[in-house]
């Protein structure tokens, strides 16, 4: 990342601290709450970006995969607290989902909550399409 | 009598709260700890009603952190946080994660935001025996 990037590496992590991550945000970040069966059950708060702008910091030993359905989203949990701080979206399969729930506080950082209706993801899934784009 | 019954996400661990309570007069909480936010956990209980939850006996995931006084329970499967149990006198008290079991009635209703970090252990385990519902823990033999 540039000089001139408008992200900053920011870290976060599950409950019992098994599990760390670093994602490269804006310091105003869109995130989105679903309504899915998935997310209303995990509250997940998804901060969608590109393969490049996530890293696993420690603990990819102690996540649970879980799938259903089509089996294309990697749903992925700390197997100590049960957190699932990031995962693979099926929306946006090349990038990562983080859990806005599990960044940790920082300076500078906001972060905006906007609602998602994935109870009808086939009709609004396409406008997270270019969330997990790499720059080109 | 109100008679709820959810699951996690996976189907693997069934719960149900049988109270006289109106739904609508149960308490819907949401505690500011760092577990509960990480999870976006809302939860209820009534002293006056019973949990029962049901699953294989390791469908479970147990956690426990900070006074260490709660197992948390988790679905193994899919990791869904279905609710909280502790064990006093002899007895068991428990809540559900209404998110996380989605328990039918709360839609619309805006979680009373709580915070007990000041709480002595003593303190807390009283709260808990005054405020959880009675538990019964099903562990079921599985047909596999």
């Amino acid at each position: 990342m540039t000089a001139q990037s408008p992200f900053t590496w920011r870290a976060g992590g599950c409950h019992c601290g098994g599990v760390r991550f670093e994602v490269a945000v804006p310091d105003r970040v869109e995130a989105q709450s679903c309504n899915c069966s998935m997310c209303e059950k995990t509250g997940f708060v998804h901060v969608i970006v590109p393969e490049s702008r996530f890293r696993i910091v420690r603990g990819r030993e102690r996540l649970t995969e879980y799938t259903f359905n089509t089996r294309v989203a990697k749903h992925l949990f700390c197997s100590e607290c049960g957190v699932k701080a990031f995962y693979r979206p099926r929306s946006n399969p090349d990038g990562w989902s983080v859990n806005a729930r599990c960044l940790d506080e920082a300076e500078g950082l906001e972060i905006v909550v906007e609602a998602f209706d994935g109870k009808n993801w086939e009709a609004n899934a396409a406008s997270l399409a270019h969330l997990s784009k790499e720059p080109a | 009598m109100t008679r709820l019954e959810g699951q996690c996400h996976c189907g693997a661990v069934a719960v149900r709260l049988e109270t006289p309570t109106p739904v609508g007069e149960l308490p819907f909480r949401a505690c500011q700890c760092g577990f509960c936010r990480r999870h976006g956990a809302a939860t209820t209980s009534d002293p006056a009603g019973r949990i029962t939850i049901a699953c294989a006996p390791d469908a479970l995931s147990r956690y426990r952190f900070g006074q260490k006084l709660s197992n948390f329970l988790m679905c193994d499967t899919c990791g869904v946080y279905v609710g909280s149990l502790m064990e006093a006198d002899g007895a068991a008290f428990a809540i559900l994660n209404v998110r996380g079991v989605d328990l039918p009635g709360f839609a619309g209703r805006v979680p009373e935001s709580k915070t007990y970090d000041d709480e002595t252990p003593e303190a807390r385990t009283a709260r808990r025996k005054a405020l959880w519902s009675p538990v019964n823990l099903a562990l079921l033999e599985t047909s596999a």
